[in-house]
C-alpha cells in the first residue's frame, strides 16, 4: 500500500526535478522546486507510515516551514530582478558567463 | 495495516543543553538583536549599532568555543542527540567564527564608498529612486542581522547529528546568502542576476538533500546519523533506498561545497556577489560545508565507505581537474579564484576520502589555513578600485607591482599559497592532505592532485606575471587604503605565513581536535 | 476502504454543491447584463483598476501574500504543542514562548518600517 505513495512521490519527484531544467520562467521554475519538495513529504508520511514511528511527520512540518520561507526569499529575488529587466525568463539572465 | 496512534503520555519532555550550544544561540540572538535594531533604532545610528551587535556576537561567540573545547575533552551530544558538540566540530566552528570576523571588517567596510552593498535593494538599477537614495547616503543596514543568521546556520550545518537539523541549518545559512548576493551596490544587474541563479540552483540542489533524507529515512526508521550506520551494520549496505538515498544526498552536499559536477553556480555568484560577501562564501560557507560532508560520511556512511568510495574519487578528480583546467580561461579575478575554490573543494575531498583521523584532522587544518588565505585574498580585491568600482578585469591589474608593490606582493603571497607553494600554509594543507590519501591508498587521487596543482600553479603565476612585469596602464586603478580592510589583508598574510613557516602548533590543534573522531 | 467512504461522500456532496448553485442560479436569478457582472470577482469589493498593458498586480500585493505566508506557517508548530502541551510542562511553555518571540521580533520589524501600510 505505502509502496504506492512512494511511486507517487518518485513521479512527482522526477516531474519537479524535469521542470527545473527545461522551463524557462523563474517562477515556473521555482515552482517545480516546490513540487519536489511537497513529493518529498509525500515519501516522509508514506515511510511514517511503514515505520509507524510519526518522526516522518513532525519532519514533513519541518518541510512545509522551510519551504514557506524559501517562497518568500525566492519570490522577493525574482521579483527584484523582474523589476529590473521586466522579465522573469532565465534565459535573459545572461551577463555572468564563462 | 493497523493505522499508527501514539499513546498521548509516551512523549518525554526533551531537554537542552543551553551552555553547550552557546555559540549558536550567541550568534542567532544576536541576529534577533540586530533585527529590533533595525525596527527601533533612528536610521542615523543604525549601522554603528549593527556593527557592535554583530562584532560582540562573534567575539562572545568565538569564546565560548575556545572554552567549550578547553574546558572538559568535547564529546558529547546536545539537544536529545540532534547536535555534537565535539573536537571537530568545534574546530571548524571556531575557524568559521574567526573567518566571519574577518569578513565582518569588509562587509562594514565605508572608506571605500558608503557601503560594499546597494543604499536600497528596493530601487530599480539606473532609476530616479536608485540615484535619490545614493544622493541620501542610505545603507541597507539589514546585512548585519542577514549575515548574522547565516553564520548561525553554517556553526549547525557541520554540528547537525541528524539530517533534519541539517536540512534546517542548510537553510538558515543559505536563504541569507541568497538575498546578500543580490545586494551589491555597484553592477547591481550582475548581482542580482547572481541571486537568482544561487537561488534556484541552490533551491533544486536542497530538494535533493531533502528527498536523499527521506530515502534514508525510509532504509533506516530515523534520520540520526548513528542510527542509519547501525541499521547500514545491520541489514547490509546493497538496500535500494540506502543506495538512492546516498546518492541524492549527496548531491546536494556536494552543491554546497561546489565540488563537480555541481560547481556551475561557484563562477557565477562569486563574480556577481558584493566582494566582501564573496569573502565570507568563500571561506566560512566552504569551512560549513565541507564539515557537513566530513560529518555525514564519517558517522552515517563510515561503515558504507567501499560503495562511496569510487563515486567520491571521480567527483574529486573532476572537481580539481575542471577547477584547475577552467581556471586559466578567465579574465576576471573573482571568476578565477572561484575556479580556484572549486579546485580547492577537490583537495579537500582527498581528506574527506580517506576516512581516518589523519584525513580528519588534515581536512581541518587545510579549511583553517585556506579559509584565512582566501578572505585575505578578496580583501586585497576590494582595495584596487577603478572610477566604477572594483577593477575587476585581469588586464586592470597589469603593472600594478610596479605602482603598488606592496599590495601586488601580498595579492601575490595568497596566489603562492594557492598554488601550494612552500612556506605558505597552501603547501602545509596540501602536504597533510595527500599524506592522508596515500597513507588511505589512494595513490591515483594524490597524483591527480599534483598533476592539477602544477596547472593551477601555471594560472597564478601568470597573473604575477602580469602585475609584476607588465607596464603599468596609464589609468591604471587606485589603491585605496583603509585600516578595517588593511587588519584583514594583515591577518590573512599573517597566518598564511605562519601556518606555512611553523605548522606545527596549528597541525597539533588539528590532531587534537580529531583525536576522538565524530561523536555519535 | 470503508475509511474513505465519508470522503467520497463528502467530495460528492461539495461537487453536487457547487454544480447544482451555478444550474439553480441561471434559472432563477434575474438576467440583467451590465459591466460589473463581467469583472473579476474580487472578494465583492470593487475591482482594482487593471494598469494599461496588462493585468499585473501592484509589488504591494506580493509583500503582503510574502508575510501572510511566513506568519501564517507559523501556526503548525503550534497546533503539535497544543495538543501534546498537557505532557510537555514547564519546558513547552518556555519553548513556545522564545519561539513566539522570534516571530514577534520579526513582526516588530515589519511593522515599524511600515511593511503593513497599504500606502
Amino acid at each position: 500500500m505505502t509502496g504506492h505513495y512512494l511511486v507517487l512521490s518518485a513521479i512527482l519527484f522526477t516531474i519537479g526535478g524535469i521542470g527545473v531544467l527545461i522551463r524557462r520562467n523563474a517562477i515556473v521554475v521555482f515552482m517545480c522546486v516546490e513540487l519536489m519538495l511537497n513529493a518529498t513529504n509525500l515519501a516522509f508520511v508514506s515511510f511514517a507510515r511503514m515505520h509507524g514511528s510519526l518522526d516522518g511527520q513532525i519532519i514533513a512540518f519541518f518541510v512545509m516551514v522551510v519551504a514557506a520561507a524559501e517562497v518568500v526569499v525566492g519570490l522577493a529575488i525574482i521579483m527584484t530582478i523582474f523589476r529590473s529587466r521586466k522579465s522573469s525568463s532565465v534565459d535573459d539572465a545572461n551577463l555572468l558567463k564563462y | 495495516m493497523t493505522p499508527v496512534y501514539m499513546a498521548a503520555g509516551d512523549i518525554p519532555t526533551p531537554h537542552i543543553e543551553y551552555g553547550r550550544l552557546a555559540p549558536v544561540l550567541i550568534v542567532l540572538g544576536a541576529a534577533c538583536v540586530g533585527v529590533l535594531v533595525e525596527a527601533l533604532a533612528p536610521r542615523a545610528q543604525r549601522y554603528g549599532l549593527q556593527v557592535l551587535v554583530s562584532v560582540v556576537g562573534l567575539v562572545a561567540a568565538f569564546a565560548w568555543t575556545i572554552a567549550l573545547g578547553i574546558g572538559d575533552q568535547p564529546h558529547h551530544v546536545a539537544a536529545m542527540g540532534a547536535v555534537g558538540v565535539d573536537g571537530p566540530t568545534l574546530f571548524i566552528q571556531g575557524t568559521i567564527l574567526v573567518l566571519a570576523l574577518m569578513s565582518m571588517l569588509l562587509i562594514a567596510e565605508r572608506r571605500h564608498e558608503d557601503s560594499p552593498f546597494t543604499a536600497q535593494a528596493s530601487t530599480v538599477p539606473g532609476s530616479p529612486e536608485e540615484r535619490e537614495s545614493l544622493v541620501a547616503g542610505l545603507v541597507q543596514t539589514e546585512i548585519y542581522p542577514l549575515v548574522l543568521f547565516a553564520v548561525g546556520g553554517m556553526l549547525i550545518f557541520p554540528a547537525a547529528n541528524d539530517l533534519l537539523t541539517m536540512f534546517v541549518a542548510l537553510e538558515v545559512m543559505s536563504l541569507p546568502l541568497y538575498l546578500l548576493c543580490g545586494l551589491a551596490r555597484r553592477r547591481r544587474l550582475l548581482s542580482q542576476e547572481a541571486a537568482v541563479k544561487y537561488f534556484l540552483l541552490g533551491a533544486f540542489s536542497s530538494a535533493f538533500f531533502l528527498y536523499g533524507t527521506a530515502m534514508l529515512y525510509g532504509f533506516a526508521g530515523s534520520v540520526r546519523l548513528s542510527e542509519i550506520a547501525a541499521a547500514i551494520s545491520k541489514q547490509g549496505g546493497d538496500e535500494p533506498l540506502l543506495l538512492a538515498g546516498v546518492a541524492l544526498l549527496s548531491v546536494g552536499l556536494l552543491f554546497k561545497m561546489g565540488a563537480a559536477p555541481f560547481q556551475a553556480w561557484k563562477p557565477d555568484v562569486y563574480q556577481g556577489a558584493p566582494t566582501a560577501l564573496t569573502a565570507l562564501m568563500a571561506s566560512c560557507t566552504l569551512v560549513a560545508a565541507v564539515g557537513g560532508v566530513l560529518r555525514v560520511f564519517y558517522v552515517g556512511l563510515e561503515t558504507l565507505r567501499w560503495d562511496w568510495r569510487p563515486m567520491m574519487w571521480a567527483v574529486a578528480i573532476l572537481t580539481m581537474l575542471v577547477g584547475a583546467i577552467v581556471a586559466i580561461t578567465q579574465t576576471d579575478v573573482k571568476r578565477m579564484l572561484a575556479y580556484s575554490s572549486i579546485a580547492h573543494g577537490g583537495f579537500l575531498l582527498t581528506g574527506v576520502i580517506a576516512t581516518n583521523k589523519a584525513g580528519l584532522s588534515s581536512t581541518l587544518f587545510y579549511l583553517a589555513a585556506y579559509g584565512f588565505t582566501t578572505v585575505g585574498a578578496f580583501a586585497v580585491i576590494t582595495m584596487v578600485r577603478d572610477a566604477g568600482g572594483e577593477a575587476g578585469h585581469l588586464s586592470r591589474w597589469a603593472g600594478l607591482g610596479k605602482r603598488q608593490p606592496l599590495v601586488a606582493g601580498t595579492f601575490a603571497f595568497f596566489l603562492l599559497a594557492f598554488a601550494g607553494i612552500p612556506l605558505t600554509s597552501g603547501f602545509t594543507g596540501k602536504f597533510a592532505v595527500f599524506q592522508a590519501a596515500m597513507a588511505g591508498g589512494a595513490m591515483p587521487l594524490v597524483i591527480v592532485g599534483v598533476v592539477s596543482s602544477a596547472i593551477a600553479a601555471f594560472f597564478y603565476v601568470r597573473v604575477i606575471v602580469l602585475m609584476f612585469f607588465s607596464e603599468p596602464l596609464a589609468d591604471g586603478p587606485t589603491v585605496s587604503f583603509s585600516p578595517a580592510t588593511a587588519t584583514a589583508v594583515a591577518v590573512g598574510a599573517f597566518v598564511t605565513l605562519v601556518l606555512g613557516v611553523i605548522p606545527a602548533p596549528a597541525l597539533h590543534l588539528a590532531q587534537s581536535a580529531a583525536n576522538q573522531l565524530f561523536v555519535r | 476502504m470503508n475509511l474513505y467512504v465519508p470522503i467520497v461522500v463528502l467530495g460528492a456532496l461539495a461537487l453536487l454543491f457547487a454544480v447544482g448553485s451555478v444550474i439553480m442560479g441561471s434559472f432563477t436569478g434575474p438576467k440583467r447584463w451590465n459591466r460589473a457582472r463581467l469583472e473579476a470577482y474580487e472578494c465583492g469589493i470593487e475591482p482594482t483598476p487593471q494598469p494599461v498593458g496588462g493585468g499585473r498586480f501592484p509589488v504591494k500585493y506580493y509583500l503582503t501574500a510574502m508575510l501572510f505566508i511566513v506568519f501564517d506557517i507559523e501556526i503548525i508548530f503550534l497546533y503539535p504543542w497544543a495538543v501534546a502541551f498537557d505532557h510537555m510542562g514547564l519546558f513547552g511553555l518556555v519553548e513556545m514562548v522564545l519561539f513566539i518571540v522570534t516571530v514577534l521580533i520579526a513582526y516588530a520589524y515589519v511593522w515599524r518600517r511600515g511593511g503593513l501600510e497599504w500606502d
